[in-house]
């Protein structure tokens, strides 16, 4: 992946509050072994990875936001790709070096570049 | 007139920490009344079968009163007052005193999860659907609290066992504080719809006082302005909520409103993040919560954003003058990590705080302040 690669990050509906989005949803949750699950906008749009999560996953989302793979590399988070079946786009941001506060530091940084580059795509249609 | 003591129960609860009874509390002695007087014509006809009803002044020259409020929480000394003067007053004394004695009897049946009908007939039963509506979750009133070896304390546990003792009772009240929008107001009916934030709609009564309220949620529906409506429901006896049957207080809502938060993250089930993740979050647990936010969080501190976890918490988000502040707080045992990020700076400040306590709420909202106050 490049430096402006886009990762592209799905926001469940409980993460967002009159259209603030958590920290939560730019830091692995418990079950993710501390890799945060992305897709590459340079092998997928952002329409398409929305309806390739909440179709083909049968996940639940309300829209699509990014961060840039220079964004992870200032903070020292490695993204990397890591295809799967049926989902090549899929790739992820490594935290598992860093514990709670540095997660969570990352995590806040990283919701703020993406909350500055506004939705990429919103299930209300933009 | 000839005073009797007569009933001295404990109220106990925060509530009544300050050994007072708040002025909402004393509709429940109202209701004791009303029920001793009852039950003491039952009393009467179980020892005059021959009779239709009880005899003509039965009740008269005879009243229960409140004559002091005693410590201990709050104990509501009670008399009776009996007219000398009336011919049938030592008869009906007696029946007074024996329909307070079943009543202490079946509450305390209800403890103790015996044969409540022994003591009281099913009808009067009912006088239990008011009787101790207004008690809160960790209050209760013991109408024996001297009684060494007896335990007759009327909480909400024993209210519900006592009022399901009784088959007639089909409907039942209960004060409730609910918060939705208004899709329908019909003002020559004076009646309101209400969509709660669960998504069930039930009807109830427009007060007078509370129209212009009503109306202008009702014209804010669009915009999704919501309201929060206090007052007494009516429930079958499958605890479904049926409609509003009084209206005490309505308040529109801010758009931050934590209560309403709070309503949205009671409806998130098992499995919420993925299907399989995603543990529910404890109703319990999520009104303590909110009674601690609205206790430490008010004006002027900015509201907090809600989001769940994963794990059946909650994280409270703010976004205060360059900062980005987390409260993660585990609901389970009442603990927090706050971690507050300055963004220019990149500067942190961290913490872990029992919020079990009240210096643990007090060192976050210090913290709140402190950065709120960098806005200045």
């Amino acid at each position: 992946m490049k430096e402006d690669t886009p990762l592209l990050r799905q926001v469940h509906p409980s993460f967002i509050q009159d259209g603030r989005v958590s920290s939560q949803a730019f830091r692995p949750t418990p079950k993710d072994d501390k890799k945060l699950s992305v897709y590459d906008g340079h092998a997928i749009a952002a329409a398409d990875a929305y309806e390739h999560y909440t179709k083909s996953l049968n996940q639940s989302s309300v829209g699509v936001m990014a961060v840039t793979c220079q964004e992870c590399a200032q903070l020292e988070l490695e993204a990397k790709d890591d295809p799967l079946e049926d989902f090549p786009e899929h790739a992820v941001i490594d935290f598992s070096p860093y514990g709670t506060n540095a997660t969570e530091k990352k995590a806040k940084i990283l919701r703020k570049r993406a909350e500055e580059r506004d939705w990429l795509f919103s299930n209300t249609g933009t | 007139m000839e005073r009797v003591p007569f009933l001295k129960p404990r109220m106990a609860g925060s509530r009544f920490d300050d050994h007072a009874i708040p002025l909402d509390m004393l509709k429940e002695l109202a209701v004791l009344e009303e029920m001793i007087v009852e039950v003491a014509k039952w009393h009467y006809l179980n020892d005059h079968p021959n009779r239709e009803r009880s005899p003509r002044g039965f009740t008269k020259g005879i009243s229960v009163k409140l004559i002091a409020v005693d410590d201990g929480s709050a104990m509501p000394d009670m008399s009776l007052f009996v007219d000398q003067r009336q011919l049938i007053a030592p008869a009906n004394q007696g029946y007074f005193e024996r329909a307070r004695d079943s009543i202490v009897d079946a509450i305390e049946a209800a403890a103790q999860e015996a044969e409540i009908k022994k003591h009281l007939p099913e009808s009067l039963l009912g006088y239990f659907d008011k009787l101790g509506r207004g008690l809160r979750s960790d209050e209760f009133i013991d109408f024996a609290p001297e009684a060494i070896g007896r335990s007759a304390k009327l909480n909400q546990t024993t209210r519900r066992a006592l009022r399901f003792a009784s088959t007639q009772l089909q409907e039942l009240t209960e004060e409730v504080s609910l918060r939705g929008v208004i899709p329908e107001v019909d003002q020559a009916k004076l009646k309101f719809e209400m969509e709660t934030i669960g998504g069930q709609r039930i009807s109830g009564p427009i007060p007078m006082q509370h129209f212009d309220t009503i109306v202008k949620a009702f014209n804010g529906y669009r915009d999704g302005l919501r309201v929060s409506i206090q007052g007494v429901a009516l429930y079958n006896r499958n605890g479904q909520l049926k409609s509003m049957e009084e209206v005490e207080h309505v308040s529109l809502l801010d758009e931050r409103d934590v209560g309403a938060r709070i309503d949205e993250l009671r409806l998130l089930k098992h499995g919420w993040l993925d299907g399989k993740f995603g543990k529910a979050l404890d109703s319990d647990q999520l009104n303590w919560l909110e009674g601690r936010l609205d206790s430490y969080l008010s004006d002027p501190l900015p509201s907090p954003y809600l989001y769940p976890t994963a794990e059946g918490g909650v994280q409270l988000e703010w976004s205060i003058c360059g900062y980005e502040i987390t409260l993660d707080v585990n609901l389970a045992d009442k603990s927090g990590h706050l971690h507050a990020l300055h963004m220019p700076t990149e500067q942190e400040t961290e913490s872990r705080v029992s919020l079990a306590t009240d210096s643990g709420w007090e060192e976050v909202t210090g913290l709140l302040e402190k950065f709120n106050g960098e806005r200045l």
